[in-house]
């Protein structure tokens, strides 16, 4: 009885799901496998063939793809830079006291319209703008800032769009690394960067795998803060798949980038889990960290929650 | 007071920093909507005319509307139904439960942009091709669009919070010969309530905030406001946008501050109000 009533539960949310989520992107899988049949058709099946894929991976829309790669993976490492250091600030060092509000701050950017901060950005970066005169004023540039439409401009908006999911999973599990467990490694010799180092950063690891997976997956699909800040130049996949659908009605080529774009990720996440645990196996070997019973749990828990 | 070593010196002027760079545009755009000039990127001088002209353009008062009326309507689509899965995944383990979580996982890290151009075939399929009027409506459209996520974002809170407090209190009721839907209404319903809450706010500003799926389901007649600003910035951003997102924002602020209100009462902690608000 119990196990019925709850598949009965689930019901909804697996109909909604499978209605308006696994059958429309099977469809796009199953488009990516045709072809454009001419100018006015959109997609054909009656051949299937990975010709499309062929056609996603030629030299122009390639290195799109490699920009992408570049932007997400450069993007990510800039926000765990960035953020790792706030994070542990916030935990840690920041009065208790005012965290709460520390917290809810990080969270303001996050909740506000995502393409409204994005022009901000295009206001402040404008040739036109006051950081370009305040800049030429002090005398660091000689000419108009010329950052905006570039990949820098790019890179810096994603790294802003993105900066609070980073920052909140490392909070979390910052937050999570007991004091009295720093006291003691301090009370048994260890300075402030081995402390880090060797017991708080490597008690926080699952937060540092939530957050890069938190940035990593949806910059990779992201298509609004290159299309307002990237001009031409900043070209992502996501304008490409966008363009395919809307303006040059190709929707099977379209739908070969879509499920490259996905096959990429994931192929990414996977290398890099991968590289991470063979460079880290010697210092893992090295530096176990074992602990009482409660504590590894409790510093587990964040990323099966935020993860998941 | 102890003394303060450099490096903690260098990580709070580290933080502050980051808190700046974090609220430069949005100042930006607070500071663009006094702006009384033609267009948001050059200064003219200050004043409230953008505030004004609020009043006088119906497309954009239009555009929030069908943005408000989406996101209410996803909002408890979502929370319906991911409420309803949560509670299933955490009183009703199986192997099932693997099954839904690797769905919802799929769900959440599929790009946005992958979603839209999947959705728009579909619903011209199903609306055309099957003939099914429904989902040729501009706002159900939207709905469907905007609660993909948010479902998956509802179903993990709520079984997050349930996972953490065990079946007791309603095996307790149970004994106490209250019937399953008593139980279920006033024991299991109360105590995912922060969640609920929580998720219902997250889904109605995830969906005020998305741009890119509605940008593709959307039909003419029912453009939502993130959409109306995208179409603005090949025309020309005029201040009257900057304006609108400063009422936006502080309404969210005063949403934001209601769930922290709210989660306070039920005396989570700041961590745990990070937690649950950052999706998890």
């Amino acid at each position: 009885m119990r196990k019925s009533a709850g598949v009965a539960l689930a019901f909804p949310a697996w109909v909604w799901l499978l209605v308006f989520f696994v059958a429309p992107v099977g469809m796009v899988i199953w488009f990516s496998f045709g072809y454009k049949p001419g100018i006015f058709g959109t997609h054909a099946n009656d051949v299937l063939s990975f010709d499309r894929y062929a056609e996603a991976m030629s030299p122009t829309f390639f290195a799109t793809f490699q920009n992408t790669l570049w932007v997400g993976i450069a993007g990510t490492v800039i926000c765990l830079l960035v953020g790792l250091p706030v994070a542990y600030w916030m935990a840690v060092k920041a009065p208790p006291s005012r965290r709460g509000l520390l917290v809810a701050l990080v969270m303001v950017p996050f909740w506000t319209n995502f393409l409204v901060r994005t022009i901000g950005w295009q206001v402040i970066l404008a040739p036109e703008g006051w950081l370009s005169g305040a800049l030429q004023a002090v005398g660091l540039i000689d000419g108009p800032l010329e950052l905006l439409y570039t990949r820098g401009a790019v890179l810096l908006g994603v790294v802003y769009n993105y900066l609070p999911l980073m920052i909140l999973p490392l909070f979390v599990a910052f937050d999570r690394v007991s004091g009295p467990l720093r006291e003691a490694s301090k009370d048994l010799g260890a300075g402030r960067w081995t402390t880090f180092f060797r017991v708080t950063l490597p008690l926080a690891r699952p937060g540092v795998v939530a957050g890069v997976l938190l940035v990593f997956i949806p910059l990779m699909g992201d298509y609004i803060t290159a299309t307002v800040l990237g001009g031409a130049k900043g070209n992502m996949v996501g304008q490409l798949v966008a363009s395919q659908f809307q303006t040059a009605q190709n929707w099977a080529l379209g739908s070969a980038m879509a499920v490259l774009l996905i096959i990429v990720i994931m192929a990414t996440v996977a290398v890099g889990a991968g590289l991470v645990w063979l460079v880290t196996l010697p210092f893992r070997s090295r530096n176990r960290l074992v602990l009482g019973e409660p504590e590894p749990s409790a510093a587990s828990k964040p990323v099966e929650e935020v993860a998941a | 007071m102890k003394q303060r070593s450099w490096s903690d010196v260098v990580l709070s002027v580290w933080g502050v920093l980051v808190f700046v760079f974090l609220f430069a545009p949005i100042l930006v755009i607070i500071v663009s909507s006094f702006n009384v000039g033609r267009l948001l990127v050059s200064w003219q001088s200050f004043g409230f005319d953008s505030f004004l002209a609020l009043f006088e353009k119906p497309a954009i008062r239009d555009a929030v509307w069908i943005s408000v009326q989406t996101g209410f309507i996803a909002a408890i689509v979502a929370t319906l139904l991911g409420t309803l899965a949560g509670i299933a995944m955490a009183r009703h383990p199986g192997k099932w439960v693997w099954w839904f979580l690797g769905l919802l996982l799929l769900v959440s890290v599929t790009p946005e942009i992958v979603d839209a151009v999947a959705l728009l075939p579909w619903m011209v399929f199903l609306g055309q091709d099957l003939g099914i009027g429904l989902f040729n409506d501009g706002i159900i459209r939207l709905v469907i669009g905007h609660s993909l996520f948010s479902v998956a974002v509802v179903s993990y809170l709520v079984r997050a919070r349930l996972v953490g407090q065990e079946g007791q209190l309603e095996e307790a009721s149970a004994d106490l010969y209250a019937k399953p839907p008593a139980t279920f209404r006033r024991v299991t319903l109360p105590l995912a309530m922060p969640a609920v809450l929580a998720g219902f706010l997250l889904s109605f500003t995830l969906s005020l905030d998305n741009t890119v799926i509605a940008a593709f389901v959307q039909v003419s007649g029912t453009t939502p406001w993130p959409v109306y600003v995208l179409s603005a910035l090949r025309s020309g951003l005029r201040p009257e946008i900057a304006a609108v997102s400063t009422i936006m924002l502080v309404l969210t602020l005063l949403a934001l501050g209601l769930v922290a209100y709210v989660l306070r009462r039920a005396g989570d902690s700041a961590a745990d109000i990070a937690r649950t608000m950052g999706g998890g």
